[in-house]
């Protein structure tokens, strides 16, 4: 039976039983970030909403906002439904002409009172504007928090789920581009030789002999406005994890660049590439279609090892302080806020750190399993 | 070899030079200067008194003679002024030096201790629970963050049952008493090693694994040489080449300090130090404590070549 390479090696990776699981789970976090904000209206809660007098609140609890809060709330209200706020306004003094005394700003004065006064209230409404300020307003009010409350009063739960987001998306950014980096320079370098290879490498082993630490936290606390070719960048709230992808992109892609030089300098000298060469190929050519797909198989492992190392290093900037910047969560920034309080709300420090740990130990596996499988000596036919 | 060993050197130092004018210019890039942080401490400062300090600083110059005023003290053995302390450089890097040799050692003594035994046992029992049970002990090293560790151990030893010290390096009372540090050192030590056990698992098994395929090994069985023999003497010996070179070139970290355990437990070593002066601006500790580790991974990855070729005649170095 003849059988695709990738086939092959599916075939492989499912034998694996550690790699599957880490691939389901990884999957899973993946998809979990994608829909972050589906499931942030499915449940009505907002990972950035503040709710300053129920700070630290335990798992399972339920908190109800205070009124600085909820005039925010009803003041957006008005402004995206101006005709039916004045509509419930006047509803709600004929409703109870003493509290609400004038036509005016009724829902202001609703809002002002405890959670059960404003229900009852609502029952007294029409259906259609019962329906209309649940969503936005009464069900925001008083919240149910699966996971507690963080150190300005903010569903964890939520922050989690974009916390995914953020750290497995700059991870995967990154992994995957310092790879392409790492292609690049790695089969320039192997496939050229000579003066090229040589400034190439002692670039990359420069670079590898650098402290990456103490590196890292420099670049992260340079001002991008001193360059100015970085300053388009240097806009926006996407600052903070543009600057962070760039940082761990130029200082991850070395590895793999030796990776792929190796590989290529020992194809450089197959037979199949001197047929190419003889029969006129272009070295574009010949690196597209006869020199990549070869070292795709140990490109792949290194993207997914890659990809837990650079979880890791964002986790680690970021709890340090120097890399994703409030309000954005991410792993590694809700750990820096919850070590000053691990006595009195230690599960806020857990979680996180239960969530990188599990995903790198996930793309490890699959890296470990796709090595395996990649091998052509554990090939079975 | 001598020939070998001199070029060797020779591009070490090339490296470093280059790779120092590298970390300068980082530094340069940082913002704010000393002379920026005492505008804004004292306002009643005029534009000439702001000139006059930064002619004194020198700060006035550009990167080209700042840096090659620089190197030219480092050559005169002069490391220069930490700008937050107020004292030589030398003078606060060398206790933090011995803080950081001391956590970093036991560490690693600790994590070799720990994992060359486990990851000749997973190559022996390879694919039995023994070996999957290690696997995952050593991916939750690799995977777990350091930072993260480190906080659960002060939460449950440091917070909950009190055994050991949450953070610090010496009691207040009496920090000469160098039985007294013990303590301190246990819970950066354990998230230290922990973290690089992971790794050494991994690459023991691989290479004693590597060992136990050759031909040799094969013979050696089938004439009926004892099985401890076998593996101690015939695949251990050779699994051991490739672990000089992990172990060798570990040891270049030995002064370079972990910046995250040490900041976590509030350590007072270099990495803490690193991290201090990176964010306190304080340009000269940086500088020095950066050249340090670079020297040292540098020099250790030499020293794991030549001892490579030592243990291995058949690797010729040119």
């Amino acid at each position: 039976m003849v059988q695709s390479y990738w086939r092959v090696v599916w075939e492989e990776l499912k034998e694996h039983r550690a790699a599957v699981i880490g691939l389901g789970v990884v999957l899973t976090f993946i998809v979990i970030g994608l829909f972050a904000p589906i499931i942030s209206q499915l449940f009505n809660i907002s990972p950035y909403q503040q709710n300053p007098l129920q700070r630290y609140q335990p798992p399972w609890s339920t908190t109800e906002l205070p009124l600085s809060e909820r005039v925010l709330l009803v003041e957006q209200f008005m402004e995206t439904h101006p005709e039916e706020a004045r509509n419930i306004n006047g509803m709600l003094h004929s409703l109870d002409p003493v509290k609400y005394q004038t036509t005016e700003e009724n829902l202001l004065r609703w809002i002002e009172q405890s959670y059960d006064e404003m229900l009852k209230d609502l029952q007294g409404l029409p259906p259609k504007q019962q329906e209309l300020l649940q969503r936005p307003i009464v069900s925001r009010i008083k919240t149910f928090h699966l996971l507690g409350t963080d150190e300005l009063g903010r569903d964890v739960f939520m922050r989690l789920i974009f916390g995914t987001r953020v750290s497995l998306g700059v991870a995967l950014l990154v992994a995957i581009s310092s790879s392409l980096i790492g292609l690049l320079i790695g089969s320039l370098a192997g496939y050229y030789g000579g003066w090229l290879d040589h400034i190439l490498m002692r670039i990359t082993d420069s670079l590898l002999s650098l402290p990456l630490m103490p590196v890292l936290i420099v670049v992260s606390a340079l001002s991008f406005e001193k360059l100015p070719i970085l300053q388009m960048f240097s806009q926006g709230n996407w600052e903070s994890i543009i600057k962070l992808i760039l940082i761990l992109v130029l200082f991850s892609w070395m590895t793999v660049a030796k990776l792929v030089r190796a590989e290529v300098l020992s194809l450089r000298e197959r037979d199949f590439i001197l047929a190419a060469k003889t029969m006129g190929a272009r070295d574009f050519f010949i690196i597209m279609r006869h020199v990549f797909p070869n070292v795709m198989a140990p490109l792949l492992v290194a993207v997914t090892l890659g990809v837990g190392e650079s979880i890791q290093f964002e986790a680690a900037l970021s709890f340090l302080g120097l890399g994703v910047q409030q309000p954005t969560p991410s792993w590694g920034n809700m750990l820096f806020n919850a070590q000053e309080f691990i006595t009195e709300a230690p599960l806020l420090a857990l979680i996180p750190g239960l969530l990188i740990l599990t995903v790198t130990i996930s793309f490890n596996y699959i890296g470990d399993g796709l090595q395996e499988a990649l091998n052509p000596k554990s090939f079975k036919r | 070899m001598l020939r070998y060993i001199f070029f060797r050197l020779l591009q070490t130092v090339v490296v470093i030079v280059a790779l120092s004018f590298f970390c300068y210019l980082l530094l340069n890039l940082m913002p704010g200067d000393p002379v920026e942080i005492l505008i804004q401490s004292n306002p009643k400062m005029t534009p000439e008194d702001i000139q006059r300090l930064r002619e004194l600083y020198g700060l006035d110059r550009s990167i080209w003679e700042k840096y090659s005023a620089w190197i030219g003290d480092i050559l005169k053995g002069d490391l220069g002024y930490s700008r937050t302390y107020r004292v030589p450089v030398s003078e606060i890097l060398l206790p933090r030096l011995g803080n950081t040799f001391i956590l970093s050692l036991s560490a690693l003594l600790l994590s070799l201790f720990i994992a060359i035994p486990l990851g000749i046992l997973a190559a022996l029992r390879v694919n039995t629970k023994v070996d999957y049970l290690i696997g995952l002990f050593s991916f939750g090293g690799i995977s777990t963050p350091s930072f993260w560790l480190g906080l659960m151990l002060i939460i449950i030893f440091g917070v909950q049952l009190k055994w050991f010290p949450a953070s610090g390096t010496y009691s207040i009372e009496n920090p000469d008493n160098w039985l007294g540090r013990i303590p301190y050192l246990v819970l950066p030590t354990l998230t230290l090693s922990y973290l690089s056990v992971g790794r050494f698992i991994r690459f023991t098994r691989s290479s004693m694994l590597e060992a136990l395929k050759n031909d040799y090994i094969r013979t050696a069985i089938a004439k009926g040489l004892p099985r401890t023999k076998v593996i101690w003497k015939h695949a251990f010996r050779n699994a051991l080449l490739s672990l000089i070179t992990m172990v060798t070139l570990s040891f270049s970290g030995v002064f370079s300090g972990a910046t995250i355990t040490e900041t976590v437990f509030a350590y007072q070593g270099v990495g803490k130090l690193v991290y201090d002066s990176i964010l306190g601006n304080d340009f000269n500790v940086a500088m020095v404590s950066f050249m340090i580790s670079v020297s040292m991974v540098l020099l250790f990855s030499l020293i794991a070549d030549l001892l490579y070729s030592l243990a291995d005649p058949r690797i010729r170095l040119h």
